[in-house]
């Protein structure tokens, strides 16, 4: 089932249309919060995430554009956390993982790369995780990160050289 | 590093039901409608009463009305931020809205009419809420009849 249709559900009040609907969309907006986050954090601002998605649900003018939609409530939310508890830095609060041993390991382990995403500037990481992992296009992550689509672009180019630059330092091959 | 989340879609689900309950909605509505028909029955009532009125009575009308005016502010709270109105709540609620504006209306200009004091007022004042509760519930009927037309088409059984 497309998302728009179960949207339409959704502002219809079809409760079956909401489970599916969390069901569906839960892991990955997760999976977003977990890397701008620590996972202490992560639970409770993806339950903030979904209280503000219901509460505007019924006013979503166009339920084909859900994703872009659902990930810039997602975006502002987790800002709205790191600006509560920090001031704005460019460096992630609660990310300790980067090995500093483990050189030896591959740079294509999971691991490695989660650790250097997570090194990463706030702007460049969350631009990359939308636009690598959750698969979005250029013009969808400007909607989301309220920029234009020249900002995305340039951000991805910058994200992925200080990636690059991050995982040459720990002695990793690109 | 820890992937997965500690709480399942359904725990989410399970911490959202509250916001998700129709009865939760209903009570909304039903505290919205309730105050906003007692302010302005209870404003009728003070300003068609004949002669000058004690002050303790004043007072009473004043705080009545505030008390109604509270309700109203919590059933716009309770909608606008606890328990959303979807598409059949807002049909719902626009019927009983209408329901309660008429009756509103009627009691209002019976009670000027008996007491001779501000029937015109109470006749602009009951068009105008009467006016407002029949747009809202042509709105509400349309804006459920698009959602309906599009849930057909995308599922195909509805004209493309």
């Amino acid at each position: 089932m497309n998302d728009e249709l179960l949207v339409v559900r959704c502002q219809l009040g079809e409760r079956e249309a909401f489970t599916e609907l969390v069901g569906l969309w839960h892991v990955p907006v997760w999976t977003f919060v977990r890397r701008m986050l620590d996972a202490e954090r992560a639970d409770d601002v993806v339950q903030e995430i979904w209280v503000a998605v219901l509460r505007s649900l019924p006013r979503l003018a166009d339920p084909s554009r859900f994703a872009p939609w659902l990930f810039t409530i997602a975006r502002r939310t987790v800002l709205d956390r790191l600006r509560r508890e920090y001031t704005v830095t460019e460096t992630p609060g609660g990310a300790t993982e980067t090995p500093t041993e483990d050189l030896a390991e591959e740079v294509a382990d999971r691991t490695d790369l989660i650790a250097a995403l997570a090194s990463l500037p706030t702007l460049e990481r969350e631009i990359l995780i939308l636009f690598y992992l959750e698969d979005l296009s250029i013009a969808d992550c400007a909607q989301i990160c309220e920029v234009p689509a020249g900002t995305v672009k340039s951000r991805l180019y910058r994200a992925r050289r200080l990636l690059r630059e991050h995982l040459a330092e720990k002695g990793c091959q690109p | 590093m820890n992937d997965e989340p500690r709480m399942s879609a359904e725990e989410m689900l399970e911490r959202l039901a509250p916001m998700l309950s129709r009865r939760r909605r209903l009570r909304g509505i039903g505290a919205l409608l309730a105050g906003l028909t007692g302010a302005v029955f209870t404003t009728v009532l003070w300003v068609t009463e004949p002669g000058s009125l004690p002050d303790r009575t004043r007072l009473s009308f004043a705080l009545l009305i505030l008390v109604c005016l509270a309700w109203t502010g919590y059933g716009i709270w309770l909608t606008a931020r606890r328990a959303p109105l979807f598409a059949l709540d807002r049909v719902v609620g626009a019927w009983l809205g209408l329901t309660a504006a008429l009756l509103t209306g009627t009691i209002t200009i019976t009670l000027a009419a008996v007491r001779e004091r501000g029937l015109i007022t109470a006749l602009v004042v009951s068009a105008i809420i009467v006016a407002v509760a029949v747009l809202l519930t042509v709105r509400a009927h349309s804006h459920r009849a698009a959602l309906l037309r599009r849930k057909a088409e995308l599922t195909g059984s509805g004209p493309r």
